[in-house]
């Protein structure tokens, strides 16, 4: 049985369609990250589930059972909202207790003491909200959340108001943080590394509908299209318009006139461009005595923490991005060659931006994502 | 759904109370329309617009009219130019200003029919303060509520000293929330200061103007307590507004119908000032609570 | 403005001088007079210095005065009661109605609302006696005329648009998703209104009944048409004292600082929230 099912989901706002008709299905336990572009509804989505706002048309399940009959306090829900929502009135402690004493426990001073170590934020429980930092506001938001230990968990961005450091931190202690609940998780973020780290599965959104809903490594590896690869990867993936061609050895593509074979390209429409997507650390800097080398022109470098990134260009003119692991040596300019892993190339449909299918991606998961 | 019927279960006190408000009006316009004199309760019938009628075409109304008018222009016109004027001396925020202009509301916060009765202790041809006073630069013999020629001037005189905190604490409000910006720059390239007045300070304090001075056409125009407190309307007809006039008119003449003739022409007149008034009131609203 | 010539600046401080002892003369000399005898009252000229005298006071609190024709009983007591007791009723009651009405038309986009709304806003600018003449007929055939409970039914005239209007601007002042985020906690809407909402919105509460309280003070048409002299309040209570034999200057003088001093205090007290008030919500002091 699922956790949390949204069936056919359509909601309005006058004449503003946010969602057509929206389904998703998720496990219970399952850690899902929305991830999407401002204003593709990822929010509103949380709200429909928390009983904020009714759907038009459509249901709404948690373990099987309806809940759109249910008041938001009936729903067993916990939120951390993007703007912390704290109440302003009341110190840290209440604002993390509330949804203990709305369920009638009258001491709930342990638990609260307890989630509050857990966050790192026990020494500041008596302050007012005005009187936290943004971090410590952040966590006693995650905190008021969880102490209720609710079936489900709708995390609204909640690492966007705080400063990068934080966030980098938040994003390493969350997955582990919420891996001791017993929650289904539903994680609403604009960045694609905490999508990534946070979600067992991730549901990209986008105009709202749902683009693809999968593993990180499945948005990564075989995203449903273009602009979700686009979306993911840093630095962004390279991306070419080229014209396949076909020849008795099968199908490939030609980079500074080196022939780059298509494994199980027949498949392919010939005679019409797509676009060719090749993710920076796909492409590696080889010798030039190596099989299908590919000549190009180093034109620029930058280090990237732990990665450095090159701006290379083709002998026809193309520009493409090569990274590598910081320390492996490379030409810093000038003439060198590039190899390119066939297996590990995309093909998208350059009208509607689908990607085009190849082969079963699973022989090419491996590598590291970020 | 509950979340559906709790709005207009909450408002529902306030809805009927609204009802309850609305039924006298209703039953004010209906009475409008009737010969109805509680003298002369066998007289009664209704007369479609007789009572307008009659009041277009007597001169008694008219001079109503007059006076009205003249007690709301001159009322509303030296309130905006003393409470704009005691603004500008006391906009920057120093102590002192602050505590002037907390002393200035005084005056508003007494009751206006209070007010006139402090007004006619200090103006007693007998023992009056005011009366001593002018009577010191030669003026004697003035007679101030008391004679026709002069009540008029003197219930405008109270209105002004009720009212006119009231203009300018608005616009001392306004004048403090305007943006800094257009004023250093003016000062930087050194404009005149008569120029940033009429360019700068005057349009964009406007709306507070227009606010103010709308709230005070309204309730000017039916001031009922400081000339009923005063006056009673007289001596004669020479303070007679609408609201002393359509009051008489029902307790001294029993007149009913011309008593709430009288009351609906004044409140057509409100009416569309207060249409005006709801649509500058509302952008300023909109500015200082966001979006309504 | 930091570059004013010395002559504007001197102009500046006569200006304000001159503005300053027209408003606030008339009170000081109100209140010199309460503590003189009719006949330093009728000395001329007027003097600033006098031995100052309590009887005036006495005389109203104590409701006897004794003058050479005998003793004459004074209901100003009794006004000064019944302004109290209208005031603070027709407050409790338009903020019992008008809270939650405030809070429905901030949080809910409803028509009905905001015709609700805006018939209160014209109520607070039709002319009072075409409310007030119909309803002192009504009134006599419903037996309402001369009761407390029909003079606290009109005060809301006043005090209803003042509270639905400020404190609808501290509801909407509040962020909707505090509200969400306590329900979702499990709280029912009513514990969300009185432990979120109302709270939070305390200040504007507050402000709204200071101010509706002050106003209803100072009310002084409605008793004059619908309540006798039992229900009058120091308003109109004050005016008939001048009418009345046997009372002295002075005395009517003590009467007006008694019956303006609430409200002056009230709104040196509150006069963070005049300005917001005064305007219905529109201008922030």
């Amino acid at each position: 049985m699922s956790g949390l099912e949204l069936r056919h989901v359509r909601k309005a706002f006058g004449a503003h369609e946010v969602f057509p008709d929206l389904s998703l299905e998720v496990e219970h336990g399952e850690h899902v990250a929305i991830f999407g572009p401002s204003g593709c509804g990822k929010t509103l989505l949380l709200r429909l589930i928390a009983g904020i706002y009714d759907p038009d048309a459509g249901d709404i399940l948690m373990d099987g059972r309806s809940i759109l009959d249910l008041a938001p306090d009936r729903r067993g829900i916990g939120m951390a909202f993007q703007n912390f929502a704290l109440y302003p009135h009341m110190s840290a402690f209440d604002n993390i207790a509330s949804p203990l004493s709305a369920h009638g426990n009258s001491a709930p001073t342990e638990h609260v003491r307890e989630i509050a170590g857990l966050l790192k934020i026990d020494h500041v429980l008596s302050h007012a909200p005005r009187a936290l930092s943004n971090g410590q506001k952040q966590r006693t938001a995650l905190a008021r959340a969880l102490v209720g230990e609710p079936k489900l968990l709708l995390l609204d961005d909640p690492l966007r108001n705080v400063d990068a450091k934080l966030r980098y931190e938040m994003r390493l202690e969350l997955p582990k943080l919420l891996r001791g609940f017993d929650a289904t998780v539903l994680y609403v973020t604009q960045d694609y590394k905490e999508a990534m780290a946070l979600g067992h599965r991730i549901a990209v959104m986008s105009r709202g509908t749902i683009r693809q809903f999968g593993t990180p490594e499945e948005i990564y590896y075989q995203p449903a299209d273009v602009e979700i690869a686009r979306l993911f990867g840093d630095p962004t993936i390279n991306l070419l318009q080229l014209q396949p061609e076909k020849s008795e050895r099968g199908v490939h593509i030609r980079l500074s006139e080196v022939a780059v074979p298509l494994p199980d390209g027949d498949a392919l429409p010939t005679g019409r461009e797509c676009t060719v997507g090749l993710r920076p650390e796909v492409l590696a800097f080889v010798d030039a005595d190596v099989p299908a080398a590919i000549p190009v022109t180093v034109e620029a470098e930058t280090p990237l923490n732990e990665k450095v990134v090159s701006l290379v260009r083709t002998s026809c003119g193309h520009e493409l991005l090569v990274s590598r692991p910081a320390g492996t040596p490379a030409p810093a300019s000038g003439p060198a060659h590039i190899g390119v892993d066939p297996g590990r190339l995309l093909l998208f449909d350059p009208s509607s931006g689908d990607r085009i299918a190849l082969q079963d991606a699973v022989s090419t998961r491996g590598g590291s994502t970020t | 759904m509950n979340r559906r019927v709790l709005p207009y279960l909450l408002s529902l006190p306030a809805l009927i109370v609204c009802i309850g408000i609305i039924v006298p009006f209703v039953i004010a316009i209906y009475y409008s329309m009737q010969r109805y004199n509680l003298a002369l309760p066998y007289l009664r019938g209704f007369i479609w617009f007789g009572n307008y009628q009659s009041l277009f075409t007597s001169s008694e109304f008219w001079k109503t009219v007059t006076v009205s008018l003249l007690y709301t222009v001159f009322t509303v016109g030296i309130e905006l130019f003393l409470g704009l004027g005691t603004a500008l001396l006391l906009r920057r925020p120093t102590t002192f200003n602050n505590i002037a202009a907390i002393l200035l509301l005084l005056p508003l916060m007494t009751a206006p029919a209070i007010a006139s009765l402090m007004w006619k202790l200090m103006t007693n041809p007998g023992f009056g303060i005011l009366s001593y006073l002018i009577s010191l630069v030669g003026i004697t013999n003035f007679k101030w509520a008391s004679s026709p020629t002069t009540a008029l001037f003197t219930v405008i005189l109270v209105d002004i000293w009720v009212y006119t905190p009231f203009i300018m604490v608005l616009l001392i409000a306004g004048l403090r929330a305007l943006p800094r910006q257009p004023f250093e720059a003016a000062e930087l390239d050194g404009v005149p200061r008569t120029f940033v007045f009429f360019r700068i300070t005057l349009p964009m304090l406007m709306p507070y103007i227009i606010t103010a001075v709308l709230f005070r056409l309204i309730d000017s125009i039916q001031q009922f307590d400081i000339i009923y407190a005063m006056t009673q309307g007289g001596p004669g007809d020479s303070t007679l507004v609408f609201q002393v006039a359509a009051y008489l008119e029902f307790f001294q003449y029993t007149n009913v119908g011309r008593s709430a003739a009288i009351l609906m022409v004044l409140w057509v007149i409100t009416y569309v000032l207060s249409l005006v008034f709801v649509k500058n009131w509302r952008r300023l609203r909109e500015r200082a609570h966001g979006a309504v | 403005m930091d570059h004013t010539s010395p002559l504007e600046t001197i102009f500046r401080r006569v200006a304000l001088g001159v503005i300053l002892v027209f408003f606030l003369f008339p009170i000081f000399w109100i209140v010199l007079m309460s503590f003189q005898t009719n006949e330093q009252i009728l000395r001329i000229p007027p003097r600033v210095f006098f031995s100052p005298t309590l009887s005036n006071y006495k005389a109203l609190i104590s409701g006897e005065l004794i003058t050479t024709v005998g003793s004459l009983k004074l209901t100003f007591m009794h006004n000064l009661w019944n302004s109290f007791f209208l005031s603070t009723t027709s407050v409790l009651v338009a903020l019992v109605l008008g809270v939650p009405a405030a809070y429905a038309f901030a949080r809910f986009k409803f028509r009905l609302g905001e015709d609700i709304a805006f018939t209160l806003l014209s109520i607070r600018f039709a002319p009072p006696l075409l409310i007030l003449l119909p309803l002192s007929l009504l009134f006599n055939e419903i037996g309402l005329s001369d009761t407390y409970i029909g003079l606290i039914w009109v005060y809301q005239l006043i005090c209803l648009p003042l509270i639905v209007w400020i404190v609808r601007g501290y509801f909407e002042d509040i962020s909707p998703d505090i509200e969400h985020a306590y329900r979702i906690d499990g709280h029912s809407w009513a514990q969300t209104f009185f432990r979120i909402a109302v709270p939070l919105a305390r200040p504007g509460i507050a402000a709204a009944g200071l101010l509706s309280f002050i106003f209803a003070w100072n009310n002084f048409v409605f008793a004059l048409i619908l309540g006798s002299a039992d229900k009058q309040p120091v308003t109109v209570g004050a005016l008939a004292f001048v009418t009345a034999a046997g009372i002295s200057y002075g005395q009517i003088a003590a009467a007006i600082v008694l019956s303006i001093l609430p409200t002056l205090a009230l709104a040196l007290y509150a006069q963070r929230y005049l300005v917001e008030g005064l305007s219905l919500g529109a201008v922030k002091g």
